[in-house]
């Protein structure tokens, strides 16, 4: 235990009298104070605070993970070119602790920096808002949903026959796609419904329906009518915002105990069809935690995703030379970001050549591993008022802020000890 | 005396990034360390001294053949523990201080902090280091750094000190002073590998030399006892001598 806090501790003095700490913290403030700044919001409370988090939170997170990362990916490969590191490694220390200290100091340096600027966060939006968990409507899986329309679709004559003769595997991933984005049209006066199943704390907790019309082109859609959910209702009338918000009140309707859960209905009063996507475009929103607590657990989540990138750069300095690793690390940082655009781009692989299909294939491969990079779903969370899962917060810890750079370590220790030193 | 190192038929040959050998360095060397003793590495750049080393500590592996340090595998945990080595040159962290240097040192061989804190004030008298004790080594002259790194060598009080060319680079003075440092170690029972390119330096302090010349062994036994084999061998290397062919530029001639 001694040598590893000793190593880590050499890490943090680097950092600390290198300035790089002092250095990353004044631009991380500095993007924090800037951002509000120059860009501007709509105006609103919501709006303000959605800028501050994807924006001026987002930005320092990402100024952070880049510059840990470049550090831990040049960590271990300047100490080896210097040859400082064979003075640690003829020591009696493992050699996987030597990558896991320098690990923990670099995550200690970005947790540290994150803190900051989360608090200032706090102290800078309006904060005095509930959070609420998503919940969506109960459907078979679009992946089920592809299975059940691939036998029709196949004797389709309309369906063209090369993508007959295409793989099976293939074609379920395109209807996969397109059964996530089946709209269901909703006529002038028409009732539908959709099933939520049992809706935790829909008893005791404030009740909300959101409808969401954005997608690619930004498309908002006039919407009104009356949403019923067993003994409450709300009215939406709205043709300027892209997400409506509908609070649910009492309708004067007793429910009785022990009825199954109700289904929420949607009555359309406009003059004009409503399209809309089930998957996507509407939940109920069941009000939980306060905004400070959903902080909490976003921040928790990417220092979690912070630890996942050191370790993988510390990875990759301990077997390549200092340039190359760190043109890698940030090359697989900008290749997670970047991928999900690509593969939007190009949603039907039926309609590109081989050379495409594999540049796909491999992009695909590299968006599956870096999923946690590539979403950052808890700033995305947090930006629009959602809850962050205590259970997925914990889930993505034990994983990526332990395990993995547990075991990213014990390959380091491997690949130091088959490189020569 | 019973052996504290041993190796048996070690080669190590080097590859390039498609695994095809390009040098070997070390060719079929045997090689044996008693307890108490002094034993010299002797032999030109190149001879194969360092890669000799470097196996010893188990930073690289051997190609082929088999070294026991302390009769465990050189990278064994417990080996690591009784040894102390000085590099070549001194690789210190330019922004840390000579009593933070040690520290850091003590901290890697497990030492709790009362101990760690006498045996530094210990090192830093001894190296006569302790009025610059607070200074970053980075603004230390080659011979201070020298000396932080043999204390660094000593912190976790060795039973086997492996020296890199220990008086590589300093004045006179200053090498008088290591040579003084390895006999005293060696008098308390401390083992000694040291290895030079300098006859006089390991002549001074070491029992038993080895020359090697191309990773062979090109000679072994006590100084006094090989001596005709060492002046033979440095004679024939004088007389082997590259001829540098100066540029013609250099001396006025045509470009």
């Amino acid at each position: 235990m001694r040598p590893l806090l000793e190593i880590a501790r050499l890490e943090l003095r680097r950092l600390w009298r290198s300035r790089a700490v002092l250095a990353l913290l004044g631009l991380s403030l500095a993007w924090m104070f800037a951002t509000p700044h120059v860009l501007k919001s709509d105006g609103t409370p919501d709006g303000a605070r959605e800028l501050y988090v994807h924006f001026s939170l987002g930005g320092a997170f990402a100024l952070t993970l880049i510059a840990l990362a470049s550090s831990a990916a040049s960590s271990l490969s300047r100490e080896r070119d210097e040859k400082r590191l064979q003075l640690t490694l003829v020591r009696p220390v493992r050699f996987f602790a030597v990558a896991l200290a320098r690990t923990i100091a670099l995550v200690a340096v970005g947790a540290a920096n994150l803190a900051v600027c989360a608090v200032v966060l706090a102290f800078s939006a309006d904060t005095a808002i509930r959070c609420s968990r998503v919940v969506s409507p109960v459907m078979i899986s679009p992946r089920a949903e592809a299975e059940l329309m691939y036998d029709e679709f196949m004797k389709d004559p309309e369906t063209p026959p090369e993508v007959k003769k295409t793989k099976k595997s293939v074609v379920l991933r395109l209807l996969t796609q397109k059964a996530v984005d089946n709209y269901q049209s909703i006529a002038p006066g028409e009732t539908v419904s959709w099933d939520f199943g049992e809706v935790p704390g829909a008893d005791s907790s404030r009740l909300a329906v959101r409808l969401r019309f954005t997608n690619d082109f930004d498309m908002r859609e006039e919407v009104r009518g009356t949403f019923v959910y067993g003994g409450l209702s709300g009215v939406v009338s709205n043709i300027t915002q892209a997400v409506v918000k509908v609070p649910l009140v009492r309708n004067g309707e007793e429910e009785s105990p022990g009825a199954p859960a109700p289904r929420l209905s949607f009555t359309n009063a406009g003059e004009t069809s409503l399209m809309l996507r089930p998957r996507r475009d509407i939940n109920i929103l069941v009000e939980e935690d306060s905004f400070a607590a959903n902080l909490v657990r976003a921040y928790l989540e990417l220092v979690s995703i912070m630890a996942l990138v050191i370790a993988f750069a510390m990875l990759l300095g301990a077997g390549l030379g200092r340039s190359v690793a760190v043109f890698t690390c940030i090359s697989f940082i900008f290749a997670s970001v970047v991928s999900g655009d690509i593969i939007e781009q190009y949603p039907d692989q039926l309609e590109t050549d081989r050379i495409d299909s594999i540049g796909l294939a491999i992009t695909r491969a590299v968006q599956f591993v870096s999923r946690p990079v590539a979403s950052l779903r808890p700033l995305a969370a947090l930006s629009s008022d959602e809850m962050v899962e205590g259970g997925e917060t914990a889930q993505v810890f034990a994983l990526d802020f332990l395990l993995v750079p547990l075991v990213a370590s014990l390959l380091c220790g491997a690949v130091m000890t088959r490189k020569k030193q | 005396m019973s052996s504290i190192l041993a190796l048996k038929a070690v080669s190590k040959t080097f590859s390039d990034f498609w695994l095809r050998p390009t040098v070997k360095a070390v060719d079929a060397l045997d090689l044996e360390v008693r307890k108490g003793e002094v034993f010299a590495l002797l032999g030109p750049n190149g001879s194969g001294k360092s890669t000799t080393i470097k196996m010893i500590l188990g930073l690289i592996e051997p190609t082929a053949g088999e070294i026991s340090l302390f009769g465990m595998k050189p990278s064994c945990i417990e080996a690591r523990r009784r040894l102390g080595y000085l590099p070549e040159l001194s690789y210190l962290h330019p922004f840390l201080t000579a009593r933070e240097t040690l520290s850091y040192y003590a901290g890697l061989c497990s030492l709790d902090r009362k101990t760690a804190s006498s045996r530094i004030d210990e090192l830093l008298e001894m190296t006569d280091l302790a009025a610059a004790a607070s200074r970053p080594v980075g603004t230390f002259s080659k011979g201070m750094a020298r000396r932080v790194a043999l204390a660094s060598a000593l912190i976790g009080k060795p039973e086997f000190l492996i020296l890199d060319e220990p008086t590589s680079g300093l004045d006179p003075v200053s090498t008088d002073e290591v040579k003084t440092l390895v006999k005293t170690l060696a008098a308390d029972g401390m083992t000694i590998l040291m290895t030079s390119h300098l006859l006089a330096d390991a002549g001074d302090v070491s029992n038993r030399v080895m020359i090697l010349d191309h990773g062979r062994c090109a000679a072994e036994g006590d100084v006094a006892g090989i001596k005709g084999s060492l002046e033979e061998y440095f004679l024939s290397k004088i007389s082997q001598r590259r001829e540098f062919k100066v540029a013609p530029f250099l001396t006025g001639g045509a470009a």
